[in-house]
């Protein structure tokens, strides 16, 4: 680092650390000094730069050639040993190639048709706890669905579903306070990656590829569209994507809606209300509340150059509450109707599988709306997510009327 | 793959001539070249419509129609034409060399 010692800001206060487990229960009001008086924000521990306005997130987003995703979209210096490269950890050309390989199926209409074995899936995941009145619906329900869902788009015996979802938590896992690489991230990498090499060894074994992603991934490889490397990566990244966010997403409006117990009433009352709960939620409350770049050259903001090869945060979350892009930006409101928030990122690496994501949770409210639609939350019993990247919860215990059996 | 050179109209009116090589979208060779009025916010997963285009009749007809997804997508816009597209669904070929592409520059 060469800024200058004068340099102010070197000297603003120390309010952002993502990785202090303390922000995780309300980061909003750090969020809201950020933007108002420290636009540009520099974390000395840490050694990173953060934006946190709406338009600043967006230039960032935007200008791809000066803030690279690099290694990766973490802020730390080191990526996890034995990690591959992935579609979010490249930059173009590279990334247009692997990119392009997969947008037509991650398309809303292509998507749609999921619906029914979505639906299908939730009702089986609730059924059991409908009679009873109690559901932990993270742990029963929201880190289930979506895991199940991606793992038959890419063939993975249902059986083993858990063990794949108990190594993504592990990979993603931080030390309170630490951006340290620890033992986890590298065991359930190589865990999550050799699973995946052993699929597909055995279904080249057993000259049976498949039409499934693995299979379509496996033809690409075959095709000389991606190389090995890529096929693997590509499989880790969307078990990863696919899986924590759309959990996390299913918790947020489940404690959204709770907590604006109004808008719930209006949802009851007119179910088709859904898809725009869920927008809502992405905005006010996203999952990803900040991902990283990495610049490629000196770029100048707010008075200030930061310098080449610096890492930035974008805290997507930030702008998306931020007051001089939405009216009354902290209210909950599901019939206000912005999909221009960040809750996906936005531009060449903007969520590929938002249209996905959209459509679980739709089904998932949709259904909890249809067996619990009084849910109350035990707020004491609750636990959540530790990450720099990601909130909500790990645990949400909630109470309702119990169904007798239809 | 070779690079194709053609024309972005902004929505200001001022045009910016750009290559681009074969197999990126419209979208994406937006992006790469900063075209005002294209954000392609949802990274071509065709569910934004930030990246709307218009297209000269000519060269509108000689690309494959716009699939089902985007055709409502488009039909949902209040400044859409007869030769609206989506930027992200058109993929850059020989076709469009030399082509006048109007932004359109419709908001999230
Ligand atoms: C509510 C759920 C989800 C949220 C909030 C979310 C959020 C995001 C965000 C913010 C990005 C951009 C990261 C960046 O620019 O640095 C992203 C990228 C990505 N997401 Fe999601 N995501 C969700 C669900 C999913 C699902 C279900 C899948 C796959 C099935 C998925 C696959 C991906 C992939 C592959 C990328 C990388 C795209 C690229 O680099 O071009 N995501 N996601
Ligand atoms: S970039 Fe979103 S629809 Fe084209």
């Amino acid at each position: 680092m060469c800024v200058a010692e004068a340099d102010p800001i070197l000297n603003q206060p120390q309010i952002y650390d993502p990785y202090e487990y303390a922000l995780h229960d309300d980061p909003y009001p750090v969020y809201r000094r950020l933007r108002d008086e420290f636009p540009l924000y520099y974390n000395r521990k840490h050694d990173f730069y953060a934006v946190s306005r709406y338009a600043d997130c967006m230039t960032v987003l935007r200008n791809f050639k000066t803030f690279i995703n690099g290694k990766s979209t973490t802020l730390e210096k080191e990526v996890i040993p034995g990690s591959l490269p992935f579609i979010l950890s490249m930059d173009p050309p590279d990334h247009t190639r692997l990119r392009h390989l997969m947008v037509n199926q991650f398309r809303p209409h292509n998507v749609a048709p999921l619906e029914e074995v979505v639906r299908e899936t939730a009702r089986k995941l609730l059924a059991p706890h409908a009679g009873t009145g109690r559901i932990d619906i993270i742990a029963d329900f929201a880190a289930k669905l979506p895991m199940a869902i991606i793992c038959a788009l890419m063939g993975v015996d249902p059986a083993d579903e858990d063990m794949l979802r108990g190594w993504t938590d592990d990979i993603v896992h931080r030390e309170d306070g630490s951006n340290e690489i620890v033992e986890v991230n590298i065991t359930g990498t190589r865990n999550l990656l050799g699973y995946f090499e052993e699929m597909i060894q055995g279904r080249l074994a057993r000259g049976e590829v498949g039409e499934d992603i693995v299979g379509q991934l496996i033809a690409f490889e075959q095709q000389g569209k991606l190389n090995h490397a890529e096929v693997l990566g590509y499989l880790y990244l969307l078990a990863i994507a696919g899986n924590e966010t759309t959990t996390k997403l299913i918790g947020n409006f489940t404690y959204q809606l709770w907590e604006n117990r109004h808008e719930r009433d209006r949802l009851i009352g007119d179910p088709s209300l859904a898809a725009g709960a869920v927008e809502e939620t992405l905005r006010i409350d996203g999952p990803t509340q900040m991902q990283g770049r990495e610049t490629a050259e000196p770029f100048e903001l707010h008075g200030h150059t930061i310098p080449a090869g610096s890492k930035v945060a974008v805290i997507l979350t930030s702008g998306n509450r931020d007051e001089r892009h939405y009216d009354d930006p902290e209210t909950y409101r599901m019939d206000r109707g912005s999909r221009d928030h960040l809750g996906f990122g936005g531009g060449l690496h903007s969520c590929l599988g938002a249209a996905l994501a959209r459509l679980e949770g739709r089904i998932a409210l949709e259904e909890m709306l249809a067996t619990m639609p009084d849910w109350d939350i035990d707020l004491a019993s609750t636990r959540r997510m530790h990450s720099a990247y990601v909130r909500g919860y790990t645990h949400l215990p909630l109470t309702f009327t119990p169904r007798s059996a239809a | 793959m070779s690079d194709v050179d053609f024309t972005y109209i902004q929505p200001d009116g001022e045009e910016k001539q750009v290559e681009a090589m074969e197999g990126m979208t419209l979208m994406e060779a937006a992006l790469f070249n900063g075209i005002d009025g294209i954000q392609g916010l949802c990274g071509g997963i065709c569910s934004c419509a930030t990246c709307h285009v218009a297209l000269d009749k000519e060269l509108y007809d000689k690309l494959d129609a716009p699939s089902e997804g985007e055709a409502e997508m488009i039909a949902m816009l209040d400044d859409h034409g007869p030769t609206s597209r989506l930027g992200c669904q058109v993929s850059i070929s020989e076709a469009l060399r030399g082509a006048r592409i109007r932004v359109l520059g419709t908001e999230a």
